[in-house]
């Protein structure tokens, strides 16, 4: 008796602790099917915020569905039409193909014609260091740009001199160089307006490029 | 046989605890920390965890917390796969 009472008693703990409902319900096939092909087609890379709707909304109409108080059919069909949705998209979006994830060293910047980087960029430098560590599984080009101001080989040249600078900062301070590459691009990919001292600013970048 | 039960049933707690990570920190506030964790963050893991962190949000407001805490507990699992902040 007391062994029963005492697997009672742990049941319903582990009950009030929570968890989130499984999705493998008849109700919730065809949302599953869709975001398999979503995923299948690169949508995690290529359409992630699109695909992490309709995923999370999938647990959450799961949660809905198999909730025991009370019975909301009308809301039920809203979120397995919205993670539909979502994953249909995701999908749309993936079959196009899709750019590689580019993460903007906001905060990098050289000495004045110059690939030595300032003391102040050691801060985001140390960032995208913790950022290689943990997501281990990816390699990066380090890609640098100028804005258009001088001569397009010379812009080249100094872009490529510090893509290949904040390579080594990132392998000094324990990147495998194995997972890195650089690569200037001088002026050639501007995000801005190169006539305005705003928009060459923003045009004077570094990038890591996933691969 | 009593001891067993009591070392039992300080295992079930336990493991109850440990299930829904934080139960001192509100769901609120482990939402506003997970979203300053992954600002700048756009992969696929970290709009994840946002997502998930909303839905435990809307499910705190609605007093279901225990499926706040779950869904809570499953953004943070893909807030550390996101890799943090960029």
């Amino acid at each position: 008796m007391k062994r029963i009472f005492l697997l009672a008693a742990c049941t319903a703990m582990t009950a009030c602790a929570g968890h989130v409902a499984s999705t493998d319900i008849s109700e919730l096939d065809g949302v599953r099917a869709a975001i398999q092909k979503a995923k299948a087609a690169g949508a995690e890379r290529c359409a992630p915020a699109l695909q992490a709707k309709a995923v999370a909304t999938m647990y959450h109409a799961a949660h809905e569905i198999t909730d025991e108080v009370g019975s909301h059919p009308d809301e039920d069909a809203d979120l397995i039409a919205t993670a539909l949705k979502a994953a249909n998209q995701a999908y749309a979006k993936a079959k196009k193909g899709c750019s590689p994830e580019v993460i903007t060293l906001e905060g990098v910047f050289f000495e004045t014609n110059s690939a030595d980087l300032t003391a102040s960029s050691t801060a985001t430098l140390d960032r995208a260091v913790k950022t290689l560590q943990k997501r281990s599984n990816i390699n990066v080009e380090v890609a640098a740009h100028t804005d258009s101001m001088g001569q397009a080989a010379y812009n080249l040249d100094l872009s490529n001199r510090r893509a290949a600078s904040v390579m080594d900062y990132l392998v000094a301070h324990g990147i495998k160089a194995s997972r890195l590459s650089a690569k200037g691009y001088g002026e050639t990919q501007p995000r801005a307006d190169n006539g305005t001292a705003a928009g060459r600013a923003k045009n004077r970048r570094v990038e890591l490029r996933i691969k | 046989m009593k001891r067993i039960i009591l070392l039992t049933a300080a295992m079930c707690l336990f493991a109850g605890s440990a299930t829904a990570a934080g139960w001192s920190v509100s769901v609120d506030d482990r939402a506003a920390a997970l979203n300053t964790q992954l600002k700048g963050n756009n992969g696929y893991h970290a709009d994840l965890a946002r997502e998930l962190a909303d839905i435990a949000t809307e499910e705190k407001a609605q007093h279901d917390s225990d499926v706040a805490r779950a869904f809570m507990n499953m953004a943070e699992e893909h807030a550390a796969q996101a890799g943090g902040s960029k």
